[in-house]
């Protein structure tokens, strides 16, 4: 199943572009999904990010991208640099810091 | 070798991407890894560990995993349930040790049994709210580097109870259809669920699903303390009872009387679920109580009527007698005859009897009653038990007049006995002598004329005319209709 989801990508999002590699319906994978939902439901307005979500056992190619090792790994490509969370997001205060959301303008 | 600020920053991040991949796997926090291949990436999903505990939590079995020192690695909450401990607990004391010492050895053998192939038991375990029937079995589990044993716990508890209450319905059917009285079983809301075929022989239709006080529509006896068979159902299912109250149930099939006694019908804990009510079907007893008093009465009078009837003869014969010897013979006989009317009435059980009958049984005694010296003509009418024992003294005296004096004293004398109907339904019955002595007109009047002429008393319809004719006595007695039961 392609869980591909595009929350906002309008061409006005503001500059924060994250992408989470999956691995189908793992419950790993979907705790990550869940959790990454909720942090930017709560986070951030609704059309100032882009998350697109890859799953890897469908094209397991698109990992070489950005050299995914474990799954599920989060990757926030812009704005730059680039920063990887890996495991299931359910600790939301390391996924703040580590993305540096709250220093999105 | 130098290395610039810039380089040295993407080293020290891949430096600290590297190790937290590798705190992420070590902590579990990640369930699928891409491994390089010489062609194509691959994702391979470590251990399932996680949707198999999801799995073994989600089944109602109880699940275990031992290791293979046979040290408790994993339990599922239904096992934990079923054995009322926690996981903790039960990893501390061990498996085997928390089932105690009869069950555990079992599940210790069940378990060194089980090292090739799959292996089942049945086991009493120890649990909350009593012992568990369980059915364990046991199987070899792959665990990395050695075998340990994966444990599936299956409560027979309940099936076995069910088969146990099947059993025990059945022999309750089996109890309820034997019974000879009448056993209605009601639920809660006092609707029919069972009735017996005593209970359905009572009743027009079947009973089952209706409401109790609809079906048994009782008049029940002043002073029972019931008024409606609502009552009864209600006074039960509150946990009362009711003990042999008397009712009379009017029916198609006539009006029964019936013992009526209840009790509740109390489910395991005590709750009433239901009521059983008894029904005892008194009115055959009834009815042969009130006969036997009947009769118990009817007894009581007769033998009154006897004994003056005997007092009575007594009486006269000694008045007539011309001695002891004379009264004591005169006496016995007069009692024969009273015996042989009562010996006929009692094969009769105290009803009617056959005229011709009665005469034989007087006239036997002293003449063949098949001889041509006895000639007996349309005798085939009954009569009343009043009239026979009156009919059987008056004909004793007519036959012993004629044995000693009429025409029964000579070889060619007889006697003929005839019946007609009279137009008022009773009967004319004629008792006639001829070839006998020539007969005189009596000098004196003795207890034997006495009885004949007003013997019959109030079975008499005219009084009875005695003609002492020279050819022969004749003696002519009319029975009223009432004395006459039919022909």
């Amino acid at each position: 199943v392609n869980v591909e989801r595009n929350a906002a990508l309008a061409d006005n999002a503001a500059g924060l572009k994250l992408t989470l590699y999956v691995a189908g319906q793992t419950p790993k994978s979907l705790a990550a999904i869940r959790n990454l939902e909720a942090i930017c439901s709560e986070h951030l307005g609704a059309d100032n990010y882009q998350i697109d979500v890859v799953d890897l056992r469908e094209a397991p190619q698109l990992a070489r991208e950005h050299n995914i090792v474990a799954i599920p790994t989060l990757v926030r490509q812009l704005p730059v640099p680039i920063q990887k969370i890996i495991g299931d997001l359910s600790d939301k205060q390391k996924v703040l810091v580590s993305l540096q959301l709250d220093q999105l303008p | 070798m130098s290395v610039d600020v810039a380089e040295a920053e993407e080293l020290r991040r891949r430096l600290h991407e590297a190790e937290d991949t590798l705190r992420a796997i070590r902590d579990g926090e990640v369930d699928a890894l891409v491994v390089r291949g010489p062609k194509a990436d691959q994702i391979f999903h470590l251990g399932d560990n996680e949707s198999y505990r999801a799995f073994m939590e989600a089944m109602e079995l109880g699940a275990a995993a031992l290791d293979e020192q046979s040290r408790l690695l994993y339990a599922n909450s239904a096992l934990c349930g079923l054995l009322g401990v926690t996981f903790e607990a039960l990893q501390e004391s061990g498996l085997v040790q928390a089932m105690g010492a009869s069950a555990g050895g079992a599940l210790a053998a069940l378990v060194r049994d089980s090292a090739e192939a799959r292996a089942t038991a049945e086991l009493a375990l120890p649990a909350r709210g009593g012992r568990r029937h369980v059915l364990v079995t046991a199987a070899p589990l792959s665990l990395g580097f050695s075998t340990g044993r994966a444990l599936t716990f299956t409560d027979m508890t309940e099936r076995i109870d069910a088969a146990a209450a099947e059993e025990s319905q059945r022999v309750g059917r089996a109890i309820l259809g034997s019974s000879a009285d009448a056993v209605v079983v009601c639920d809660a809301r006092g609707h029919i669920t069972q009735a017996n075929p005593a209970a359905l022989g009572l009743l027009e239709g079947s009973p089952i699903g209706r409401d109790f006080d609809e079906v048994f529509d009782f008049a029940f006896t002043p002073g029972a303390g019931i008024v409606t068979p609502g009552d009864i159902v209600a006074v039960t299912l509150s946990g009362g009872s009711v003990r042999n109250v008397e009712a009379t149930l009017p029916s198609a099939r006539g009006s029964r009387d019936l013992l009526i006694s209840t009790a509740p019908l109390r489910y395991a804990g005590g709750a009433i679920g239901g009521c059983i009510v008894t029904l005892l079907d008194l009115t055959d007893r009834k009815a042969l109580e009130k006969r036997q008093s009947l009769l118990m009465r009817e007894l009581d009078h007769r033998m009154k009527n006897m004994l003056t009837l005997v007092a009575s003869i007594s009486a006269r014969t000694m008045a007539t007698s011309a001695g002891l010897t004379d009264f004591k013979e005169r006496f016995s006989q007069r009692l024969s005859a009273l015996a042989a009317t009562q010996d006929l009435l009692a094969t009769r059980a105290w009803e009617d009897l056959l005229l011709e009958d009665l005469i034989r049984s007087e006239i036997a005694p002293f003449v063949p009653t098949a001889s041509a010296r006895v000639g007996l003509e349309r005798l085939g009418v009954r009569v009343s038990r009043e009239a026979a024992v009156a009919l059987g003294l008056v004909f004793h005296e007519l036959v012993t007049n004629a044995v000693k004096y009429g025409a029964l004293s000579v070889e060619a004398g007889r006697v003929l006995v005839s019946a007609t109907p009279r137009a008022d339904g009773g009967l004319e019955v004629v008792w006639r002598e001829e070839g006998g002595p020539p007969v005189e007109p009596l000098s004196r009047r003795g207890f034997g004329q006495t009885v004949i002429s007003r013997g019959l008393g109030a079975s008499a319809a005219e009084p009875t005319r005695m003609e002492y004719r020279p050819e022969g006595v004749v003696c002519t007695l009319t029975l009223a209709p009432s004395a006459v039961v039919g022909a």
